[in-house]
């Protein structure tokens, strides 16, 4: 068994990396994700997920209900870190099988996978507490900013983690950001991480969240037509029934956090696509308590204060 | 604020508030300044918040707390809702954090017992009468107990805690029994005492926490807690705690008191991370990490205040007859010892840290980071990191004396020392906040950026050439393969920080680099880093010329053409052909950039040196539109001759003032060049020569003519008109607007931008903190940190109103988490928890890693104007 087998199967048991073994891989994912296309092209079929949220054991939930890697080709669409307990192991478990596998499982870039945001929202602390010292979450939000920012299945499906932009009409303008950068405060590539899409808009509006836009119907309309898509596909936004239609089929959420920061009591879903890109969502509810596993901290042997 | 007011506030600032009121226009009122308090609405039984205003006692706010999830909280001093009797939103502003965290505490509370009470009101009232005392604790009695604990409802919980605080001996009694069921292994009895303890652990009353975690009982506790029902086997946490832990005592310390403490703190620590990990509440977490916070304060500052025992920690640490080993100890004890002082509050901290300067922590760690130990050396950058953290000026004043040169070289060496598996990315953060010119000030900056370039840049210029294989050389394939070997001697992340740093210097020191970029070829240099196989370094090298073109100096603009210096990064896109990658989209937005912005002379350059290679790629859009740029460019060069394309009417003053400067770096710097350059380099920049650059310099010269004159250079280096205003009025109120005032210093060079200046200064103008509407400001621009209203200053008010409504949610869409109770409360808890962090956090992300383009506001330039929030609503 390969130390990479090895160190996935550790993770698997929600069992964290040793600092080491967390920047050789990190080093390997880099040099994978610089290769990746800001528009990443994805072949059918496809599992597409959406937030994960460090909700580890319901992210096991999600691999028992999609099947595993690399049987299973997947599409995440970000925010694998944040809110959950276990970030950590969430998101190197899905960076390993990410160097594991490069064709079986795409990794897109979310609003919560940026050095701000993580340092309010929980991975922060977390890396601070689990390793004792902030290198790891140093590691891991330099490969945030290598990760791609959308994905195309059979040119048919954009799939985005917020939604679109005023900045961006055609997938090409896509091509044109540099990714390699904290999420900015503005611009394309925030929005595509940031935006939502809204009932009551026409056009584009204010977002409540201080980032993006709220982008409506005609929008979605237009960038399907001029891009020749069928609908886009995005997470971002707790959906109570793990995914939701809007625009008459033209923008689809999927949200795969089941009961939400463990009190929300949502249900998750994913969204499959066969070859010939019919859809199918698998809805599954958290993880029962039972299974959630060992203690997760090791404490530190010895102590001077 | 007058005198007087403080004086009062001091009586009774716990309670002190603001009240505002949001009006129809989405701005906040200012509903006067009172007291805050929770108590019953008249004739009635229901709780509400009032506000009696300071000076006529008026009751400004009237208030029944309502049992629905309105309230929001909000950094650590405001406590906001939208209040339907008012149907607006107000805001409780507090002048103090414990204040506020009082009052959420009450209105979770009396929300609580509204729930409890108009979900489960019968079995409240049975209950409530059945509790006027505990079963005696018997083992017949403990599934009544138990039953007890489980089934009672919040109100019963409260009397049930008093119950059990009121029988001193309830806690012996249980403890005797476990031990009893322990020896007779009887199992049923302890699982039954498990899910007591437990139940009462989560009744998470601080008085039973003090009992229970005491010396006395807290082992058997602990042991209690092995006997988990649903857990198949028992688990053995007193025999961990007990034989494998160790206490390492570097120096002996004697007082009971502290050594109590620290085992207290340990043991707690374990209960809540491993015995109970998976069974805690939020609530029960944030006790029990209150009391090792608590503990942790106590430790520490009985320690610092044990003279002797300082005395005797710095007299081992110096002491030449201390063995390695102990050393080593002592070096962890007093990495552990500052970090630990994180739980101090901010003065006492800073005072302890300037103590243990004057001690000579930083001879320690320079002698630490001589050490062969790696895991040692990491250790002492630890120490150095707690200290930037808590005041940079500190290791800043060591550096620039004379024996905190070496501790400087120590630094850059560590940063290009291969630690093997280690991570060692503290040494360039621990430089970058060295270097940093936005928070140094005068003299200590010029001499630490002095020493550094002096001594160090080029070191660490020599790494990478070094390491890459010499230009001449990668141009045929078979002698690139054959260095090789020398290609793999330095570590790819070493390079790659070394490339990062190298950028930060660009935005940092703009005047020092370019002199030494001038006269060393430095960009040349470091973009033999195209030649390295690792495809992220040849993206770092295109982010360094990237972030040098963003500075718009003519000078290394004409450098770079001169040069040829673009070759290596169009043969690198040329040879990553139609790969759609990281690479292609960084050479892309280069591109875009230079043609957006109007670099004209790169524009010719690029398009005469390399067109020939570029046309295979002109079915991309920026290529093509390079093309089109660059013939428009040459119908317009009949009648007008532009330098670089900057606009003269927001650039002229900033250009004027360095042009000084300028000239007088100019003169050897271009001898340099042109002899450092290569023959056949030359001969291709030569057409471009004659094509843009002459005509540059003539229209530029005129312009300086009869503007100020500058005689100290070294004191300007970083002189650029705007940033530096805004730096002296942000140096008044440290830390407060940390994020704002990073914004504001980017250098940009957008035309609005002295008015934005403008606008934020007034609205940061109230500069003591006691003004609330400044610390609605602070703390919501922290709170909000991608906030695109910050960066336009007449945005400042709406983003206030609609940041209220979500407040510390502020980036979750706000229905999307309506149906979740309390889903507010661990955002708050991280708020809380985060606020001493909050404005390092900011800086240090700015001046993480990649987002340099922030600073230097190259982002304005990515993002085409129409993109802003106004125009878009606008065009909509």
């Amino acid at each position: 068994m390969s130390d990479l087998d090895r160190q996935i199967e550790q993770l698997k048991k929600c069992e964290p990396l040793k600092e080491s073994e967390v920047k050789a891989l990190c080093l390997k994912a880099m040099e994978i994700l610089v290769e990746e296309s800001n528009v990443q092209r994805v072949d059918a079929p496809v599992t597409i997920c959406g937030d994960i949220h460090g909700q580890f054991y319901d992210m096991k939930e999600l691999f028992k209900v999609g099947g595993d890697c690399p049987k299973t080709n997947y599409l995440f669409l970000g925010d694998f870190v944040d809110r959950g307990f276990y970030s950590v192991e969430t998101f190197l478990l899905l960076l390993a099988l990410k160097v594991r596998y490069p064709d079986r499982i795409t990794l897109i870039r979310g609003n919560h996978e940026s050095r701000q945001i993580t340092q309010v929202y929980g991975f922060y602390d977390e890396c601070l507490r689990k390793y004792g010292s902030v290198n790891v979450w140093r590691y891991c939000t330099d490969i945030f900013d290598y990760l791609s920012l959308s994905a195309l299945i059979e040119n048919k499906i954009f799939s985005v983690h917020g939604g679109l932009s005023p900045a961006i009409s055609t997938l090409d303008q896509i091509r044109t950001i540099d990714r390699k950068q904290e999420v900015p405060h503005d611009g394309a590539m925030c929005d595509l991480l940031w935006s939502d899409p809204e009932d009551i808009v026409d056009g584009w509006g204010l977002s409540p969240r201080g980032a993006g836009f709220l982008f409506g119907g005609s929008v979605v309309t237009s960038f399907n037509h001029s891009n020749n898509i069928d609908y886009i596909c995005r997470a971002h936004q707790l959906v109570m029934e793990g995914y939701k239609w809007m625009f008459n089929n033209q923008i689809v959420t999927v949200w795969s956090a089941p009961n939400y920061c463990y009190r929300c009591g949502n249900v998750a879903a994913i969204l499959e696509l066969d070859e010939n890109l019919n859809k199918q969502f698998r809805v599954f509810d958290a993880a029962p308590q039972e299974s959630r596993g060992a203690p997760a901290k090791k404490p530190a042997p010895d102590y001077f204060l | 604020m007058g005198a007087q007011e403080k004086s009062q506030a001091n009586a009774n600032s716990m309670q002190r508030v603001k009240v505002y009121r949001l009006n129809d226009d989405g701005k906040w009122d200012d509903q006067g300044t009172g007291h805050v308090s929770v108590d019953y609405m008249e004739r009635s039984e229901e709780l509400g918040l009032f506000v009696i205003d300071e000076e006529d006692n008026e009751t400004i706010l009237l208030h029944r707390i309502s049992p629905d999830d309105i309230y929001r909280k909000q950094e650590d001093t405001i406590i906001s809702w939208r209040d339907p009797e008012y149907s607006t939103e107000l805001a409780l502003s507090f002048q103090e954090t414990t204040g506020c965290s009082y009052i959420w505490d009450n209105i979770c509370s009396v929300q609580r017992n509204l729930n409890f009470n108009s979900l489960n009101s019968e079995t409240f009232h049975s209950m409530n009468s059945d509790l006027r005392e505990l079963p005696p604790v018997e083992l017949s009695t403990l599934p009544l107990i138990l039953k007890t604990l489980t089934e009672s409802g919040i109100a019963d919980q409260m009397r049930l805690t008093e119950l059990i605080l009121n029988d001193q001996d309830f806690f012996r009694k249980l403890m005797d029994l476990f031990r009893i069921c322990e020896d007779l292994e009887n199992i049923d009895g302890l699982h039954m005492i498990f899910k007591i303890v437990k139940g009462i652990i989560l009744l998470n009353s601080p008085q039973i926490f003090e009992r229970i975690l005491g010396d006395e009982l807290i082992m058997d506790i602990i042991g209690s807690l092995e006997y988990d029902p649903e857990v198949p086997h028992v688990q053995h946490h007193r025999s961990f705690l007990k034989e494998h832990v160790v206490f390492k005592e570097a120096i002996p310390i004697k007082d009971p008191l502290v050594l109590s403490k620290i085992h207290q703190t340990y043991r707690v620590g374990y209960l809540k991370d491993v015995v109970l990990a998976r069974v805690l509440d939020e609530a029960t977490v944030a006790n029990l990490n209150s009391i090792i916070h608590g503990n942790n304060a106590i430790v520490v500052s009985l320690l610092k205040d044990d003279s002797t025992f300082i005395q005797e920690l710095f007299a081992r640490l110096k002491s030449p007859t201390t063995s390695e080993e102990s050393k080593k100890n002592l070096v962890y004890f007093l990495h552990e010892f500052c970090s630990l002082s994180k739980s101090l509050q901010m003065v006492q901290q800073l005072r302890l840290f300037r103590d243990l300067m004057n001690e000579g922590i930083f001879d320690i760690v320079t002698d630490t980071l001589q050490s062969q130990d790696k895991k040692l050396v990491l250790t002492g950058t630890d120490i150095l990191i707690l200290f930037l953290n808590q005041d940079p000026n500190l290791l800043r004043s060591y550096v620039v004396r004379q024996e905190g040169i070496l501790l400087l070289g120590l630094l850059v060496k560590g940063m290009i020392t291969d630690f093997g598996e280690d991570m060692h990315c503290q040494f360039l953060e621990i430089l970058r906040s060295l270097l940093d010119s936005y928070t140094l000030s005068g003299a200590q900056r010029d001499t630490i950026i002095e020493i550094f370039y002096e001594k160090h840049l080029g070191q660490l210029i020599d790494v990478i050439t070094a390491s890459c294989p010499p230009k001449g050389i990668a141009q045929s394939v078979g002698e690139s393969t054959a260095s090789g070997a020398i290609v793999e001697s330095t570590k790819p992340e070493i390079l790659s920080n070394i490339c990062e740093l190298l950028c930060f210097c660009v935005l940092h020191h703009p005047y020092r680099i370019k002199c030494n970029f001038l006269l060393n070829n430095v960009v040349d240099k470091v973009l033999l880093l195209t030649q390295r196989r690792e495809k992220y370094l040849v993206v770092a090298a295109v982010r360094f010329v990237r972030t040098i073109l963003s500075r718009h100096d003519e000078h290394l603009v004409n450098h770079i053409v001169k040069n040829n210096l673009l070759k290596p990064i169009i043969d690198a896109f040329v040879a990553n052909g139609n790969r759609y990658n990281l690479l292609n989209s960084a050479v892309l937005e280069l591109f875009e950039y230079i043609r957006k912005e109007n670099l004209k002379l790169v524009v010719k350059y690029i398009v005469d040196s390399f067109w020939n290679q570029l046309v295979n790629f002109q079915s991309l859009a920026s290529i093509h539109a390079l093309k089109v740029k660059y013939e428009q460019c040459l119908e317009n060069s009949g009648t007008k001759s532009n330098v670089n394309s900057v606009d003269p009417r927001k650039r002229i003053d900033e250009r004027a003032l360095e042009k000084e400067e300028e000239d007088y770096f100019n003169e050897d710097s271009d001898e340099e060049d042109t002899a450092s350059v290569s023959h056949t380099q030359r001969a291709q920049s030569q057409p471009v020569l004659s094509n843009g650059v002459a005509p540059s310099y003539t229209s530029l010269s005129p312009r300086s003519g009869g503007l100020v004159d500058y005689d100290d250079d070294e004191d300007d280096e970083d002189y650029r008109p705007p940033p530096r205003k805004q730096s002296e009025t942000s140096e008044e109120d440290e830390g407060t607007l940390e994020s704002l005032r990073l914004k504001r210093k980017v250098p940009s060079s957008k035309e609005k931008e002295p008015e934005l200046v403008k606008k934020q200064r007034l609205g940061k103008s109230p500069k003591s903190r006691d003004n609330v509407f400044a610390a609605l400001c602070s703390t919501l621009s922290q709170a909000v940190l991608p906030s695109k209203k910050n960066a336009s200053g007449t945005q400042l008010t709406p983003r206030i109103a609609d940041g209220s409504k979500s407040l510390g949610e502020q980036e979750e869409a706000a229905n999307s988490l309506n149906s979740c109770d309390n889903s507010s409360s661990s955002d708050e808890e991280n708020h809380r928890e985060k606020e001493p962090t909050a404005s390092r956090s900011c800086s240090d992300c700015m001046h993480g890693s990649s987002d340099n383009r922030q600073l230097s506001g190259e982002d304005c330039a990515l993002i085409p104007p129409k993109s802003s929030p106004e125009m878009a609503v606008n065009g909509s």
